[in-house]
């Protein structure tokens, strides 16, 4: 008897203790995820600390990786709908995910201003807007762009790229180079689906029709494109695609205009700041040429990733708050240090300015120039693109490349295989 | 049926209580894994939702209108057609050579010669070989500088990109040279003795006494060698990435793609499945063959 008196009290002790954590535990208890390098973490890591320390009643868990085990983990955690109140998000897949109803629409939260935007220009808003409602917030703003090396480009006795620069100036500079230096003109750049993206905007067209079913370019648009790209390789004025699949995954500082191989490259505007600390030795940076000299240059402003909200959040306005913190607090933007692109409110980029270092500054200006001279931003991705990109466009543009396949004979493939996975259920 | 004493049923189920933890760890971790993934095979499953019942569709676009599945399974079998005889025919000539004699430096290089496998599919040896193979890499430097040849681009050329990776495998040869090894020390003495006193020099004892004693250690490591072939997978990912014109894209490469990357679980099932088929069937045609050449010291008398 007296062994299970002492039971009842354990229990009786051990359900207390629960029911009275429970009702002291006025803390919140939020968890963040996000991708990315070293760097990343501990800036993030630090500004949560910050955020902590001014918001005591709130904890954050946070979870953390790279990218490539990123995607797997949320879905995974999706999957078992146990996602985390705030995601950092990527252009990429947010459309998919809306679709499925797991983010949460922001709208309420910007106008109750808690997450407050009046320093956010409206094209850096726009990117997180999908089927009319924001569903992420930028985290930083990025642009694709030629990173060049005025050096060798002085060397060459080559003008350097202007603003207003076509793709026939664009075409003879890379061939002069080539010439003259005996390197490569541009690098990274022939097979790049980005680069054939940009001019499709810039052609009015678009990889995807409107609802995203069929191939939204045509023929012509497609084998202009080629005939240009082709003429650049077989002139030996770029690397080879030989060359370039042999030298998939190097990293930075094998690239060939860290090495000076060649005088330009193509690069993310973010990019540039370890591309130049690679190479040691000041880089810049050029918009994309454009189709005549009146036209518009196809580079645009690209979110380089959101934060967005998980729907089932039971803490809508406190992930708001930290989404709020990371926009506009000047503390936590100073630790972050527009390593995530040029952060979009207005008054940071002032105050970060001074602070800058050159290849920094550099980033800077080029996403002022491409704000100025750019396109608008095209529609995020459709769900299926990321399997159309890998098993259609990417082994036809290899096959092209390879001189596998004839132009008029990879277009008609390219559009009936990617529409029979863009129209499969 | 026979009854069990009290003890003896104590005994057994004392048995299966202390091998639970495997029975349930097979169960829980092999056996479901495979049934579900069966299931998963005629479905559409993104890992995001839940699984989606669509019959024979996963199977019908693999075999109808999937011509990757067409080039995996090409280079697949291109690389076990010659991967495996080559590792084999290396790792049997090897251990030939270290059979010869019993000396001490004999024993170290059974030791070094044993090293590449055991680093065997790890990504650093997968490293190492891009960088040889790379376009500065050693095998370039020898070419230009030492040969005064052109230099080749190895991984980016589709004729060339495959054999760099069967030249690996071949490297790799030290896991059946040991098995080899152990099999050589087997076959008696006084065979060769016989033999000699006969008269017969190296290459008939070769062919008479050491290939038919060996016999059924050569099956186990063809079997073992073909069935590890099909399920390559490190050495392309990191290499060359299915790269140059899916030339590389193994079988298991392409089922990682199509599961992780395309985030299609139901396609990439359907795939292992019938990896499973192809080599329970290849297995099948080596046991069935393996009675023609393969020679068992005990069944002598059948």
């Amino acid at each position: 008897m007296k062994r299970f008196i002492k039971i009842y009290i354990l229990i009786f002790l051990l359900v207390f203790l629960f029911l009275s954590s429970n009702y002291s535990a006025e803390v919140i208890n939020l968890r963040v995820s996000w991708w990315g390098s070293q760097t990343r973490h501990n800036a993030t890591l630090k500004v949560i600390e910050l955020f902590e320390k001014k918001y005591p009643n709130i904890k954050i868990t946070p979870e953390y990786t790279a990218w490539s085990d990123y995607w797997t983990k949320l879905n995974t955690q999706a999957a078992a709908q146990n996602l985390p109140d705030v995601i950092q998000h990527d252009y990429q897949y947010i459309t998919e995910w809306v679709t499925r109803g797991l983010l949460l629409p922001l709208d309420d939260l910007i106008a109750k201003k808690i997450i407050n935007l009046s320093d956010v220009a409206p094209q850096y808003i726009q990117p997180g807007i999908i089927k009319g409602k924001t569903y992420g917030i930028n985290l930083g703003v990025n642009a694709l762009g030629l990173v060049y090396d005025p050096e060798l480009f002085k060397k060459a006795g080559v003008p350097l790229p202007k603003t207003d620069w076509t793709w026939d100036d664009f075409k003879n500079t890379v061939i002069q180079l080539n010439k003259k230096l005996g390197i490569y003109g541009v690098e990274g750049f022939t097979g790049q689906i980005e680069c054939f993206k940009i001019w499709l905007i810039e052609n009015g067209q678009w990889l995807y029709s409107e609802d995203g079913k069929n191939l939204g370019f045509d023929e012509e648009t497609f084998t202009k494109w080629w005939k240009m790209m082709l003429e650049l390789e077989d002139a030996n004025a770029v690397p080879s695609i030989a060359v370039d699949v042999s030298r998939t995954g190097l990293g930075v500082e094998d690239q060939f205009i860290v090495k000076q191989k060649s005088a330009m490259s193509l690069a993310w505007s973010n990019q540039l700041i370890a591309i130049s600390r690679a190479a040691n030795r000041p880089l810049k940076m050029a918009l994309f040429p454009r189709i005549s000299k009146t036209a518009k240059s196809g580079s645009y402003l690209k979110a380089s990733m959101f934060f967005s909200i998980n729907a089932q959040t039971k803490y809508p306005k406190e992930a708001g708050m930290f989404i709020d913190f990371f926009t506009n607090s000047i503390e936590a933007n100073k630790i972050l240090a527009a390593e995530r692109g040029v952060p979009i409110s207005k008054k940071i980029q002032a105050f970060l300015k001074p602070q800058l270092t050159p290849a920094q500054k550099e980033a800077f200006d080029f996403i002022k120039l491409v704000e100025k001279y750019g396109s608008p931003t095209p529609p995020p991705d459709v769900p299926r693109h990321a399997e159309v990109s890998n098993n259609v466009i990417g082994p036809i543009w290899e096959q092209i490349r390879y001189k596998q396949i004839s132009l008029d004979k990879a277009f008609a493939q390219l559009k009936s295989q990617a529409e029979k996975i863009l129209q499969r259920q | 049926m026979f009854r069990l004493t009290k003890k003896k049923k104590h005994d057994l189920l004392a048995g299966y209580f202390f091998v639970s933890p495997w029975i349930l760890g097979f169960l829980i971790f092999i056996i479901f894994p495979i049934l579900a993934s069966l299931f998963l095979s005629f479905t559409k499953y993104d890992i995001l939702s839940s699984p989606k019942f669509i019959g024979l569709e996963n199977w019908k676009r693999m075999f109808l209108e999937d011509r990757r599945f067409l080039n995996a399974t090409k280079a697949t079998l291109k690389y076990v057609i010659f991967a495996v005889p080559a590792r084999l025919l290396f790792a049997f000539i090897v251990a030939l050579i270290l059979n010869l004699s019993e000396h001490k430096i004999i024993r170290l290089y059974r030791a070094i010669y044993y090293v590449p496998s055991l680093v065997g599919g790890s990504v650093a040896v997968a490293v190492m070989w891009r960088q040889i193979f790379g376009l500065d890499g050693l095998v370039n430097f020898i070419m230009e500088k030492i040969l005064g040849m052109s230099r080749i681009i190895w991984l980016g050329d589709p004729k060339t990109a495959i054999w760099t990776l069967i030249l690996l495998a071949m490297w790799q040869f030290g896991s059946p040279m040991l098995i080899f090894l152990a099999g050589l020390k087997q076959i008696p003495e006084s065979l060769y003795e016989a033999a000699s006193i006969d008269g017969a020099t190296f290459w008939p004892q070769l062919f008479k006494i050491t290939i038919p004693m060996l016999s059924p250690v050569i099956f186990f490591n063809l079997v073992m060698q073909t069935i590890g072939g099909f399920m390559v997978f490190t050495q392309a990912y990191i290499i060359t990435g299915g790269a140059p014109l899916d030339t590389t894209l193994f079988y298991a490469l392409y089922i990682y793609q199509k599961g992780f990357r395309d985030y299609d679980m139901g396609y990439a099932s359907a795939m292992a499945w019938f990896l499973l088929v192809i080599i329970a069937i290849i297995t099948f045609i080596l046991f069935k063959t393996s009675g023609r050449w393969v020679y068992y010291e005990a069944e002598r008398g059948r």
